[in-house]
């Protein structure tokens, strides 16, 4: 894994399957942000969808157990940023679990809860792909920058 | 994660959230929340100084809101700037709660 600079992040980040560690995400995040000129509206998109998968992984992936590893990783190109998350858990795509469409209510009181996090992800990024691992899933997430 | 609650006029109470309503902060607040809407009839939910909004702050402001709204009280949110306006009207959550970006008209909603 390459050294981090004082100006460059380095391209990927470990934490463990606890939703205390999202806290360490954030600083890497932003710093990959200054370092791209990301507009703040960009920047509240990518918190936005990495909080949303993360804690996916952690609270379903993994069932809430701790010390299993999620590693993010981020790559530019020109015009975007990809960020992209690995894990160890049993298959899950979360493309194909949930819908699109918010469900007809009798009322408005009954707007669900669950699921939101998904439906967020497809609002706010870019583009979405899924790919099952050998051993884990891989959710890549892409962002739309000024180039 | 902020909090500060304040009764208003007509007898409606104003929660002001200030901050990132990310998981931390959801956390922060969750408990404070659900005590100071606990007997509120007329809530304004005010997220002016809310900078951030991800679905666990939508569960910390929409579960309080229900009980409310179970009651039969009247919610409201107020002030949302575009970003934290959008995740609400994703998730559908505005069409339960209407947000208001004028006082007075998100005041007169509840009477």
């Amino acid at each position: 894994m390459p050294r981090e600079t004082a100006s460059q992040p380095v391209p990927s980040l470990t934490i463990q399957s606890r939703l205390e560690d999202l806290a360490l995400i954030w600083p890497w995040a932003e710093s990959i942000a200054d370092g791209h000129a990301v507009p703040a509206d960009t920047r509240f998109a990518i918190h936005l969808c990495l909080e949303e998968a993360l804690s996916n992984v952690i609270r379903h992936g993994y069932c809430g157990q701790p010390g299993r590893p999620v590693t993010v990783q981020f790559a530019s190109r020109p015009g975007e940023l990809v960020f992209t998350i690995e894990d160890e858990a049993p298959a899950f795509n979360p493309l194909c679990d949930s819908p699109d469409e918010l469900p007809t209510l009798s009322s408005a009181d009954q707007i669900p809860l669950g699921g939101q996090g998904i439906r967020l992800m497809r609002k706010f990024a870019g583009s979405l792909a899924y790919q099952r691992l050998a051993s884990g899933n891989r959710l890549t997430m892409q962002f739309s920058i000024p180039r | 994660m902020q909090i500060s609650t304040e009764e208003l006029a007509d007898g409606v109470t104003r929660i002001a959230l200030d901050g990132r309503l990310d998981i931390a902060g959801a956390a922060a607040v969750d408990l404070k929340m659900n005590v100071a809407a606990g007997s509120a009839t007329r809530l304004l939910i005010d997220l002016e100084k809310v900078s951030f909004l991800g679905s666990m702050g939508l569960r910390s402001i929409v579960l309080p809101a229900r009980a409310v709204r179970s009651r039969g009280g009247k919610v409201v949110l107020f002030g949302a700037n575009e970003m934290v306006e959008s995740v609400l009207k994703t998730s559908g959550v505005d069409s339960m709660l209407p947000i208001y970006h004028d006082l007075a008209a998100a005041l007169a909603a509840l009477k």
